[in-house]
């Protein structure tokens, strides 16, 4: 065994250290350094004084998301490491900020719940925060197995998550559901992966990109890609692989589905973008075919399903499942002409918008849940005579959701049809008459349940009002801030890392 | 034929060779095998012995934890090998690299320690 080692090392030449900017990982080693911090502390410390794991979490995403400010700052140029296997660029950027803050949101939200229920505390933040690391890796990933070390590292812990309310047999359920999808999705990635490794000899994207460009694609080149997207198709909960979506977003405790929902899915929406825009722009005969399908069917059926839910939390659930749906709409155009950059524009917006606004929403199904205990809309009825902020609110993000302007959700969604259009090809304007129409749809459900909040009267005539607890008031506050923020000032969100610059960073 | 959808056939003919493949090994294997089924043979097999009690029973899952623990260790020996045969040519860098790594595995360790699942119950 030694022996074949010595020998491959001898044969591999002069090795030379990787040099490593420190500067440009700093937000990982922060994250690291602080997953061990709150073990650690977690561990010596008194259970009276749990609470501080939350405040410590914070502190150390807030502090993860210092680096990544400083280096948008200084300069424009791309870092990159590992031979360009690890690249730190404005589209990285915008996203390790994302994924940060999606993370501080959820841990406001989490805070009270987990110290009410007795849940693990320290466990619980050290599970979160390895899952925003992976999240924060994935978004510099240039390389297949990187990829997949920053997919596994950012979905085990959120299996765990998902089963936290362990003596909750829904809450299992949930767990074992996505657990079990999971890994037979990361199971079809990985065979994919092997395909196309096996057929370009590279597992980094640039030259995965090169060696399909040359000549036509053989078959199981085709069959690697398209394993490739469905494994991540998994992951963004796409129809038909959305199956484990509803139970588990039921079953998990609300702000892990708020988790779920926002950063695990965008990070799906990161390594299929950083794929389709980098490693795959040879095979868009092959993936724009399969993302147009993907896109048009999870609109629809998420939609249609959507608008006969009478739980809060499923209704939402398939309603983010739709939203994935327009994500894909640009990607499925993005090899058509100059449909590029504007497809991958659309793609970031849309998922900095859909994350201020989904976590609002669920930001809200929390503040309310000590009055809606069932979690049907119905016991949502008559929410403004007792907690108006809060259905002013839940008003704002259901309409942002819908696409409604001057809210976020309709920059996003026009900034997704920009893209469409712009392709200029018969596919484009098809996908993009089929997301007209769910547009529609989706409002009608989206209006159901503000017709309850502000007409229906309240269920049990209790209308004592809701106290909300102060680090869900500020989620709220961070939620609403960004949703109003992007919409009115949608020149913001277009400057914010000049997103112009983003496919250039790409390497294209 | 246009040749994005020959493409996709490529994806359905793989998918059907697939299923073929495991119906035709069960297939064969169900024709060609005798069958004479007796009370001894339709047992469950249990390691050579017979069955005792009925299949729904409660069992001990202490040992789990050991299980979790090993493969911590066993993961470390894995990529402590290689680099300990070459342990010269990767230097300091690699000195240190290595022992971030372990630190980083013995987080578990420590965790599973001072919890208290090292004492066996």
């Amino acid at each position: 065994m030694t022996g074949l080692i010595t020998s491959l090392i001898a044969q591999s030449g002069e090795w030379q250290a990787p040099t490593i900017d420190w500067h440009a990982i700093a937000p990982e080693l922060v994250l690291i350094v602080g997953i061990n911090l709150v073990l650690f502390i977690d561990l010596w410390i008194d259970e009276s004084r749990k609470w501080a794991m939350a405040t410590l979490t914070g502190i150390v995403l807030l502090a993860a998301f210092v680096p990544t400010v400083t280096l948008a700052v200084t300069g424009d140029d791309v870092r990159s490491m590992f031979d360009e296997r690890y690249v730190i660029d404005n589209y990285a950027l915008v996203l390790k900020a994302l994924f940060l803050l999606v993370g501080y949101v959820v841990v406001l939200m989490s805070q009270t719940q987990l110290e009410e229920g007795g849940y693990y505390q320290g466990e619980f933040y050290v599970l979160m925060l390895a899952s925003v690391l992976g999240m924060v890796m994935m978004t510099s990933s240039r390389d297949l197995v990187s990829m997949f070390v920053a997919l596994e590292l950012l979905s085990v812990p959120a299996y765990m998550l998902a089963a936290w309310r362990k003596r909750d047999g829904r809450s299992n359920e949930a767990g074992v559901k996505y657990y079990l999808l999971g890994v037979f999705a990361s199971g079809v990635m990985l065979y994919g992966m092997s395909l196309i490794f096996g057929t370009t000899g590279s597992t980094k994207l640039v030259d995965i990109a090169r060696s399909l460009g040359e000549g036509d694609l053989i078959a199981i080149q085709v069959l690697g890609v398209t394993f490739v997207i469905i494994g991540f198709a998994f992951k963004i909960s796409a129809v038909p692989f959305h199956t484990w979506a509803p139970d588990t977003y039921e079953g998990a405790p609300t702000p892990v589905t708020a988790f779920l929902s926002v950063a695990s899915k965008a990070a799906g929406f990161v390594a299929i973008s950083s794929l389709v825009f980098i490693a795959f722009p040879a095979a868009d005969e092959v993936y724009q075919p399969l993302l147009w399908v993907l896109s048009a069917l999870t609109m629809t059926i998420g939609n249609l399903i959507a608008l006969r839910q009478t739980n809060m939390v499923r209704m939402l659930a398939y309603s983010s499942v739709s939203q994935g749906g327009f994500i894909l709409m640009p990607l499925a155009v993005a090899g058509s002409g100059d449909a590029a950059e504007p497809a991958l524009k659309a793609v970031v917006v849309y998922l900095l918008i859909y994350a201020f606004t989904n976590l609002g929403a669920f930001a809200v199904v929390i503040a309310a849940a000590r009055k809606t205990p069932s979690g049907s809309i119905s016991s949502f009825g008559g929410l403004f005579v007792y907690a108006p902020g809060l259905t002013v609110l839940m008003t704002i993000f259901l309409a942002s959701l819908a696409g409604v302007p001057p809210l976020g959700g309709w920059f996003a969604k026009f900034g997704a049809f920009r893209a469409v259009l712009e392709a200029d090809t018969n596919a484009g304007y098809a996908l993009a008459v089929v997301g007209a129409v769910n547009t529609v749809i989706a409002t009608a459900y989206y209006m159901k349940v503000m017709r309850v909040m502000w007409m229906a009267d309240v269920p049990d005539g209790d209308i004592t009002p809701v106290v909300t607890p102060a680090p869900v008031q500020a989620a709220l506050a961070i939620t609403a801030a960004g949703t109003l923020a992007l919409g009115v000032l949608p020149s913001l969100v277009v400057r914010f890392g000049d997103i112009a610059d983003l496919s250039g960073a790409l390497g294209r | 034929m246009s040749e994005f959808l020959r493409d996709y056939l490529t994806v359905v003919w793989f998918g059907a060779a697939g299923v073929l493949l495991g119906a035709l090994l069960f297939g064969i294997s169900a024709l060609i095998r005798p069958n004479h089924p007796t009370e001894q043979k339709v047992i469950a097999y249990e390691s050579g012995v017979d069955p005792v009690g009925i299949g729904w029973s409660q069992s001990q899952i202490r040992y789990y934890v050991f299980a979790l623990l090993f493969v911590i260790f066993d993961v470390e020996a894995v990529f402590l090998f290689p680099w300990a045969a070459a342990v010269e040519r990767y230097g300091t860098f690699g000195l240190v690299v290595m022992l971030a790594f372990i630190f980083l595995l013995l987080d578990g360790l420590i965790y599973a320690w001072k919890r208290g699942l090292l004492r066996w119950v």
